[in-house]
């Protein structure tokens, strides 16, 4: 029975350093609501730290096309964000914006290398072709797209207009796609599969976009003067100017309708109105454009819908109707009812129909099509009924977001590569949990308001004139600031070694979250979709049961110290000065970068995520290793979280403690904060603990002569 | 056996008074000697303090022989701080066989507050048990049971805190301590009447004596001190205020001017049954108290 | 729970003095809940020794950490059988019985205490700890509203307060409560206060002759006829 027992125990803690290697952390809600599932709550910590190369690696890792989505990105990442339960969400898009733009995304070469036989055509060059394109080079295979009009790109061309998508980033991308040796044919509309197959291309990517602007079917729509939104906006973005007189109207409340509204206010039009048949909150446009929009002068005209247009002394007379809102449909949205005998006129010189569009698929290509004209197919393997004939982007789905469409075109690479590798087509299963749930109130409370940073805009005066990009980059301290509101989810703490927890409820006592909890059986809790991630549990646990999810967390500190200790070792600084410093805003903001200017060469720094992660044993392992000073510098009132200081304190307190009973002068240790109760910077502090230890460090070494 | 000399005057329902002496911290106790010869004639009985305030001294009953050798009547102050029951026993028989009677039965104060915080502290009794234990010796009988061949007699005293800021624990325990025994009580301090006057309400209906306590205050800076370093006094801040009124030099004479009006006020309306003036270190002072409160005649 | 309090390292230095490897072992249960000698503390412990040693210039030690489950069980220490052949000395942690536990569980072995081992208690707050039972083996709580004069009186007396309190505070310490104020409130709300006039005669210290033994066994004899 003994020896049983024994090598049980020996087991257990032979196992344990696997298991601390694992990735425990679970899918944060931003991740899991991009269509491209990109690590999000990553680089936003990685922006935060100041780490902008690496940040842009991430996203790189997980969009074809960042810069693109860094400007036209409809985030739904954004509104899944759980910082909006504590105020608002953090500026997901804006934060990409400048991590490409400060990251160097322009900059970046992509390689790819043949390695397969069969070529792949991509019919339609929108960003679902574009992806789907890239992906397949980057497995190694030929690909070509081919493009109807004179320029590559579909709807990001001819729809979004330039002051939201500028044409160069545009420009770079298909560049780049050209360099990785995808053979790009324009003004080459396909009207035939079997040719495309006839030409010896093995598969086919049917990614033909949704461009047939749909009609309201009213009396007077085939009027001069009456244009839908699509035909619209692609004369404009080609390069036309289409004459709209003065008073403009454009009827719906979709992301088209405001382009196009804001389009025709940039043509010169007076007097621009957005006719609705429901109310603002029903629109589905976003709602920055929304403001935006309203901002540059368009007006709005809710729960109106025209019912006839007449042509009248070369104006446009439009009959419309009020509307009132009845019972909500089957999805929630209420339905707008005609109010009786509420007729009235409206006159424009041009109306703009925006109310939707379907694809527009020739006959030739023998695929199935169903409700919308959208292509049918299966939407695990993106296949139509033609073998070999994959679809996907607006064609499939009726129009769409661009990250929908990046991510059908990056799935339909995938299935095309299993297709023609003869692989049974499987979406990759993801192995870790999504953490789904709100944020309870009372962890709510806990939490420290800080209010969201927008990115900088032209005033809306200096924006109409012309299709200048109206949205600019963040600055570096605004980037970081922005970036460091994020809640970290699904990244926090938990009991990896239940059989160590001791039930001592140090975690519960010390969470400034009030997080942990007792559970109905007597086991202590703590639930990952509330954790906030500082980790001052972790650092307080006495059993150390505790570890954070990402194994990266875990390791930080104390692997940042050794490499700090290694490099110092060779270096052979006298007196040598180690601190311990917030990364967070490290490089990019605070005061907390003076410290890297003005530290002499004996001053090493070691960068922590949150100075609460610093233990009191981090502290003594320094001074054992030949530091004759170790300094914290914490981030003060500037951090995003609670009682940091007063963890950093506890902790120096106790190293305190032994360094007296070693024979060693407490104040070899201190505490740096950006502004100290004399006024004093972080950097001056600094200068003046240098001082100290090197006065402390003499008088050390005359103390070893006098008694040798 | 004889009533002790105290014991009588309380029965005769006389106004008593009683003092209090401090053996030194060593072994010459001339200045003790000096003290009892001072206060004996002008006081019904004199206390010996039994490491007052857990400061290591000569013991309380050997100052208790001396007031006897002088001719005083002492009280034997008994604390339970130092000695476990054996110890306690053998120090009342010793008493009894001196022929002191009058016993102070005291807890103790905390060995923290005293000069000998590393000691152990022994509270086996507590203050009613040692009331207790001693009447049980009466009976002839020590607390094991077994028989005593011969038994003693006291005149039992206890103390109570009629100033205490909480008030109704204090009097549970004064009520536990009348039905032990006490005969009579000597008060902690009192410094404002308002407060004897309510305790006295209450006391009244036992038939026990009370004995108010007086504390002599020498300065405003002695009052304070008391305050945060003596336990559970606490003096009111008029008296304090009427204290700083003196002269440098003066403040002794303020104390007693102070002590002397508390004094005759208690007799005069007969609040109680007597005072016990606790001089703390200025002993000499008494009899100019008792004199301006007309308890004794000048130069008597 | 037992609470304990690591010694100085003054007084660990001089007790290890002899030996060069030392194997410092924490326990995973009390001494971890008080923070004393869990995990963590064995890691503090060895970093500030380590310290120690390279800061005297004339370290010769060698150090090894491990925390078992709990040290007052012989069957946890096994786990220590392969480790205690590397080292001339264990410093444990655990309290005193842990510290016995090993001395017993390993005859040739020096176990050396690396704690105080203080008092029974619990937390107050987050580092705060409090006594709460002395271990008198003969529990007053049912008569004292459930708070224990013995533990929590400086004096330990059992007829009610003395004089020395103060604004409800302690005359030896004025940062504790006093007990017998506070049994006073509780008995009073819980409207027993005559559990509080009640005469508690001399506690019976016969009952905890050292050392004490508990025997929750029958003695029962085995094979015989139980008719």
């Amino acid at each position: 029975m003994q020896s049983f027992a024994i090598h049980n125990l020996e087991n257990h803690h032979l196992a344990r350093p696997k298991r601390a290697a694992e990735d425990h952390s679970l899918i944060p809600p931003c991740q899991a609501a991009c269509p491209l599932h990109m690590d999000i709550r990553e680089y936003v910590s990685l922006t935060a730290q100041g780490r902008v190369m690496e940040a842009l690696q991430v996203i790189r890792s997980g969009n074809p096309f960042p810069s693109i989505c860094a400007h036209v990105c409809a985030h739904p990442c954004e509104n899944a964000c759980r910082r909006a339960q504590v105020d608002k969400p953090v500026a997901i898009r804006a934060l990409k914006r400048f991590a490409v733009e400060f990251g160097g995304d322009r900059m970046v070469e992509c390689e790819a290398e043949t390695t397969h036989d069969e070529r792949v055509a991509v019919v339609g060059s929108g960003p679902a072709g574009l992806a789907c394109a890239y992906y397949l080079r980057k497995l190694g295979y030929l690909v070509t797209v081919f493009e109807a009009h004179s320029q590559l790109g579909g709807m990001l061309r001819v729809g979004i207009p330039k002051y939201r998508l500028p044409r160069e980033v545009l420009d770079t991308e298909v560049e780049r796609l050209a360099r990785m040796g995808v053979e790009i044919r324009t003004n080459a509309r396909v009207v035939s599969l079997d040719l495309l197959f006839d030409m010896g291309y093995k598969a086919v990517f049917l990614t033909v976009g949704a461009h047939q602007g749909l009609r309201m079917g009213i009396d007077g729509e085939e009027s001069p003067g009456v244009i839908d939104g699509a035909t619209f906006l692609r004369e404009v973005n080609l390069g036309l100017k289409p004459s709209l007189g003065e008073r403009v109207a454009v009827v719906g409340g979709g992301n088209v309708a405001i382009d196009a509204a804001r389009t025709a206010i940039r043509l010169g039009a007076r007097e621009v109105n957005i006719l609705y048949r429901r109310s603002r909150a029903e629109m589905p446009a976003d709602d920055v454009e929304v403001e935006q929009a309203l901002e540059e002068g368009v007006q709005f005209k809710f729960l109106v819908l025209p019912k006839k247009i007449r042509r009248q002394d070369g104006y446009l007379k439009v009959n419309c109707v009020r509307m009132e809102l009845g019972e909500p449909d089957a999805r929630g949205r209420r339905q707008p009812v005609a109010v009786e005998g509420s007729d009235f006129e409206m006159e424009f010189d041009t109306l703009v129909v925006a109310i939707g569009q379907a694809p527009q698929m020739p006959g030739g290509f023998g695929v199935r099509v169903g409700k919308g004209s959208t292509i049918v197919v299966d939407p695990v393997t993106l296949t139509t009924n033609r073998v070999g004939v994959f679809a996907g982007g607006d064609a499939v789905t009726g129009p769409a977001t661009v990250v929908q469409a990046l991510a059908a075109g990056r799935q339909a690479a995938g299935r095309i590569d299993d297709y023609l590798q003869h692989r049974y087509p499987k979406d990759a299963a993801e192995s870790r949990e999504t953490l789904v749930g709100d944020l309870r109130p009372e962890t709510i409370e806990m939490i420290r308001r800080i209010g969201r940073i927008e990115p900088p805009a032209l005033p809306p005066e200096a924006r109409t004139a012309d299709f200048t990009p109206i949205e600019m980059v963040y600055d570096w301290e605004a980037a970081v600031n922005e970036a460091r509101r994020c809640l970290r989810c699904g990244a926090g703490a938990e009991i990896l070694f239940q059989d160590k927890c001791a039930s001592c409820l140090t975690c519960l006592r010390v969470c400034p979250y009030h997080v942990p909890y007792v559970d109905a059986t007597g086991a202590v809790r703590i639930p990952a979709d509330q954790c906030q991630a500082c980790g001052v549990c972790v650092a307080e646990c006495p059993a150390r049961a505790i570890v954070l999810r990402r194994p990266y967390d875990r390791r930080q500190v104390a692997g940042e110290l050794e490499h700090v200790l290694r490099s110092a070792a060779q270096t052979k600084p006298r007196p040598l000065v180690v601190g311990f410093c917030c990364q967070y805003g490290l490089f990019g903001t605070g005061s907390l970068s003076d410290l890297w200017r003005e530290a002499g060469g004996s001053i090493w720094l070691v960068p922590v995520l949150c100075t609460a992660n610093v233990e009191a044993h981090h502290i003594l392992r320094a001074f054992e290793m030949g530091a004759e000073g170790v300094f914290i510098a914490s981030c003060g009132e500037q951090c995003a979280r609670e009682n940091t200081e007063f963890w950093v304190r506890q902790r120096v307190e106790k190293a305190r403690r032994v360094l007296s009973e070693i024979g060693l002068e407490p104040e070899r240790i201190e505490v740096l904060v950006p502004s100290d109760h004399n006024g004093s910077t972080a950097a001056e502090q600094l200068d003046a603990f240098a001082q100290r230890i090197g006065t402390l460090y003499l008088a050390s070494i005359l103390m070893q002569e006098v008694r040798s | 056996m004889a009533k002790s000399s105290f014991e009588e005057k309380l029965d005769a329902n006389e106004f008593v008074v009683t003092t209090e002496v401090g053996p030194p911290k060593g072994c010459d106790v001339s200045g003790l000697v000096h003290d009892i010869d001072l206060l004996k004639d002008k006081v019904d009985a004199i206390n010996v303090t039994d490491h007052q305030s857990s400061v290591m001294r000569f013991p309380s009953i050997g100052g208790c022989l001396l007031v006897k050798e002088q001719g005083g009547e002492p009280v034997l102050q008994v604390t339970c701080r130092d000695r476990n029951r054996l110890a306690l026993q053998a120090e009342l028989l010793f008493a009894h066989s001196r022929d002191i009677h009058n016993v102070l039965c005291l807890t103790g104060d905390s060995v923290d507050v005293g000069d000998h915080k590393e000691a152990k502290p022994v509270f086996d009794l507590d203050s009613v048990q040692l009331l207790r234990t001693a009447r049980l010796m009466e009976t002839g009988t020590d607390t094991s049971g077994n028989e005593l061949k011969g038994a003693p007699q006291f005149c039992l005293g206890a103390s109570v805190h009629p100033g205490a800021d909480f008030i109704e624990p204090q009097l549970i325990k004064f009520d536990k301590k009348v039905e032990a025994g006490a005969k009579f009580f000597q008060t902690q301090g009192v410094f404002d009447l308002a407060s004897l006057r309510r305790f006295m309400q209450y006391a009244s209906q036992f038939d026990v004596k009370i004995l108010a306590g007086i504390i002599v205050m020498a300065s405003a800076r002695m009052a304070r001190y008391m305050n945060d370093n003596v336990p559970g006094i606490t003096v009111p801040q008029p008296v304090i205020d009427e204290l700083a009124t003196a002269e440098k030099g003066k403040g002794l004479q303020k104390g007693v001017e102070i002590a002397a009006r508390f004094v005759k006020t208690i007799k005069e309306e007969k609040l109680c049954h007597g005072v016990h003036i606790m001089a703390v270190g200025n002993e000499k002072i008494v009899p100019d108290i008792l004199e301006r409160a007309e308890l004794i005649s000048v130069g008597a | 729970m037992i609470v304990a309090e690591r010694k100085s390292l003054e007084e660990i230095r001089r007790t290890i003095a002899p030996y060069e490897r030392v194997l410092i072992v924490g326990c995973g249960t009390c001494a971890t809940v008080c923070g004393a000698g869990g995990e963590r503390e064995v890691a503090l412990l060895h970093a500030g020794l380590r310290a120690m040693e390279a800061r005297s210039g004339e370290g010769w030690h060698t150090f090894l950490e491990f925390t078992v489950k709990r040290q007052c069980d012989a069957e946890f220490l096994d786990a220590l059988v392969d480790r205690v052949r590397e080292v001339d000395a264990v410093l444990s942690l655990g309290c005193g019985i842990g510290v016995q536990a090993i001395a017993e569980r390993f005859p040739t072995l020096p176990v050396l205490p690396g704690v105080n081992t203080s008092f029974m208690g619990m937390a107050k707050e987050w580092g705060v700890w409090d006594e709460r039972c002395a271990a008198c083996g003969d529990c007053r709580l049912a008569e004292t509203a459930g708070i224990c004069p013995i533990t929590r009186c400086a004096k330990g007396i059992l007829n009610g307060p003395c004089a020395g309190t103060k604004n409800g505070k302690c005359e030896a310490n004025n940062e504790m409560d006093c007990a017998w104020v506070l049994i006073y409130q509780r008995l009073e709300k819980l409207h027993r206060l005559e559990d509080m006039r009640r005469y508690y005669p001399p506690r019976n210290f016969r009952v905890i002759p050292r050392p004490r033994r508990i025997v929750s066994k029958a003695e029962v004899a085995v094979g015989g006829n139980n008719g």
